[in-house]
């Protein structure tokens, strides 16, 4: 589906999402400023700004968090994750708002060039109650834009899948930066135990629904599979779905053995577009749907149907009786392979 | 073998079956319910904001004697024998002194001279001071004898606690404009011309305010800047000037105190 970025798709599911990430941006700002402006009058515009779009941030940070996870548990949930880069792109620039008010704020209009400043305003970096808290925002700040910049399905085609999978791995790294920035900052000034409950029970939850999805997925990889002459023993043709997949680990490698027709086939797990668990998927119109996009794969050579080039890797089955045994040894990818008919 | 039918492709219309929906559903309304706890818990829970104030959009005229103690002041007639001395500032994080050197060219000196400035007041617990954006909005309005001006008064040594702040932003710029939050800001204020002020609380939580100065009666800016923004203890001479305080210290003389900021 390689040729997919040069024409984003508008769908109306897309835009029914973005609306819902905008309105709820919307009525989490009101709301803050709301109830600030009754509460506590006093407060100035730019201390409602900065604290508002910080907040709103770390919550969509969280939500971008958990989805993966909550996704692996539960998959009706995919939907969400179907679109997860605008929820990204939306958190960054909520970051952004906050960080350059920040900015401005603290560091602008004085002696010194603000970035500078950002890093030598405050010099206690030995100290964990006078730590710069901000120099730990900024650098989260610039993770967020380099992913948020990096979002786009060009850059997948272009920067490789690794780097482009390494490269949005460090949301965790911006994760860790960020509660840093907020305990170390306005939690040692703004301290109250309600807040520090709220960002708690956040972190509790993404490290849960992550322990979880673990634990599901060590489970799937621990179906044991036994080798005689070449061949693994993986199951039997029944545990498997019609036009669905089971997952199998082998040489450290993921499988997808899929059941079509009356068929066997199978492939490696993992699709070229950002590596969603193609096994997880369904068989569409004859293709190996991945549950994450819909990038589609033919099952009998690993190859996107035309005008799409994305390739995986395909392997050898046979079939004793009515149990199904893979050769671990992957042929190149989009390697032609014959369906195995099940005979009953 | 069907149980998990329902399969969304994002490009396939009518492929968001219904349970998938219903569980989407109740997802969207759980964020929502998370978003309007977590506004609230964030915006009550802040702490109460000083009711300082900084008049950012309108511009006040004042007239007054000039005099630098050593910080730049005028000094203005509020009533009969009442005087107050407000404290001059330049525009954003800094001093009023580039334009005043400006001024000083066609003037042999300023102090005891009457100005009339224009300016955004800043003010707060009795305390007002000025930002003056740019030299013209300084006017010489004529001579007046600098022996006028009272003198400082020097009441004797002490040892305070409180906080050395950025005054432009305490009284009323920035909100909060004190503690760790805003400390980054003060060093830059402070560091760009902004005078620095204790602001300390005695045995009945009333706070004083003294600007700081160093032993001689000189400014200090740069070699305080490590203990802006952060509880301190520091012992110094205090001398008064009619409604403001002066301290004269030894920055060594600082000791940090390690405590949580008490200047609410
Ligand atoms: C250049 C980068 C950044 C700077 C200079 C910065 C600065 C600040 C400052 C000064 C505060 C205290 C504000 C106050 O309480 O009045 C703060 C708080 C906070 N920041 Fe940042 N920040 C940066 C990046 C980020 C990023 C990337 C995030 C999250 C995605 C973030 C999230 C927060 C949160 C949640 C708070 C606490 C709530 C609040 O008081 O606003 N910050 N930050
Ligand atoms: S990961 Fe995007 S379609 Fe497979």
């Amino acid at each position: 589906m390689g040729l997919e970025y040069k024409f984003v798709l508008w769908n109306r599911y897309k835009k029914k999402y973005d609306l819902v990430i905008a309105g709820f941006s919307i009525i989490f700002l009101l709301l803050f400023a709301g109830i600030t402006l009754i509460v506590n009058r006093e407060t100035t515009v730019e201390t409602l700004v900065i604290r508002g779009f910080g907040i709103l941030a770390v919550v969509m940070l969280h939500l971008i968090l958990v989805i993966g996870p909550l996704c692996r548990l539960q998959p009706k949930f995919l939907p969400i994750l179907y679109n997860r880069r605008h929820l990204g792109v939306s958190m960054f620039l909520a970051a952004l708002v906050h960080g350059g008010f920040s900015i401005f704020q603290f560091h602008a209009l004085g002696d010194t060039f603000p970035i500078y400043s950002i890093f030598t305003s405050n010099l206690d970096y030995f100290s964990l109650s006078n730590f710069p808290f901000q120099v730990l925002g900024f650098f989260a700040l610039l993770i967020l834009f380099s992913m948020a910049a990096t979002s786009h399905d060009f850059f997948l085609a272009n920067l490789s899948a690794v780097t482009w999978k390494r490269l949005h791995m460090m949301v965790y790294v911006a994760y860790v930066l960020i509660l840093l920035h907020v305990v170390l900052g306005a939690f040692q000034q703004e301290t109250s135990l309600f807040t520090i409950i709220v960002l708690g029970l956040g972190f509790v939850l993404v490290v849960l629904l992550h322990l979880l999805s673990a634990r599901q997925e060590l489970r799937a990889d621990k179906i044991q599979s036994v080798e005689t002459e070449g061949w693994f023993r993986v199951c039997e043709v029944d545990e498997i779905e019609d036009d669905r997949a089971k997952i199998f680990t082998l040489n450290k490698e993921r499988v997808a053995i899929f059941k079509y027709e009356n068929k066997l086939s199978a492939i490696h797990n993992v699709c070229k577009h950002q590596g969603g668990p193609l096994g997880e998927g369904k068989i569409i119109d004859g293709c190996i749907t991945c549950p994450w996009h819909g990038y589609q794969y033919l099952p009998k050579n690993g190859q996107s149907p035309p005008p799409y080039t994305e390739k995986v890797a395909t392997y050898d089955l046979k079939l004793v009786g009515s149990t199904v045994f893979i050769d671990p040894n992957a042929h190149a990818e989009g390697t032609e392979v014959e369906p195995l008919i099940i005979t009953k | 073998m069907k149980k998990q039918d329902e399969f969304f492709v994002p490009y396939i219309s009518e492929s968001l079956g219904s349970k998938t929906k219903k569980a989407i559903r109740r997802l969207v309304w759980t964020i929502l319910f998370a978003i309007i706890v977590i506004a609230g818990v964030f915006a009550f829970t802040q702490k109460p904001f000083k009711n300082g104030s900084f008049e950012l959009t309108s511009e006040t005229r004042l007239t007054g004697v000039f005099h630098e103690n050593p910080y730049p002041m005028l000094r203005v007639k509020v009533a009969d024998d009442s005087y107050k001395n407000i404290l001059l500032l330049g525009f954003g994080k800094s001093s009023v002194n580039p334009y005043l050197a400006v001024i000083r060219k066609d003037f042999e000196t300023l102090a005891g001279k009457e100005l009339a400035i224009e300016g955004n007041l800043i003010y707060y617990n009795g305390k007002t001071l000025v930002q003056i954006t740019s030299e013209e909005k300084i006017k010489v309005m004529g001579n007046s004898d600098p022996n006028i001006l009272p003198k400082k008064e020097k009441v004797g040594k002490v040892t305070l606690t409180g906080e050395i702040i950025d005054p432009k932003c305490y009284f009323g710029v920035m909100k909060p404009g004190y503690g760790k939050i805003h400390r980054s800001c003060a060093v830059r204020c402070i560091s760009g011309g902004i005078p620095p002020v204790l602001a300390a609380t005695d045995s009945n939580h009333n706070l004083h305010y003294y600007l700081i100065t160093d032993m001689v009666g000189g400014a200090i800016h740069e070699s305080i800047l490590p203990y802006v923004g952060k509880p301190a203890e520091i012992t110094g001479i205090v001398e008064t000037y009619e409604d403001w305080q002066f301290l004269r210290i030894n920055v060594e003389d600082i000791r940090e105190t390690g405590e949580a900021s008490l200047i609410y």
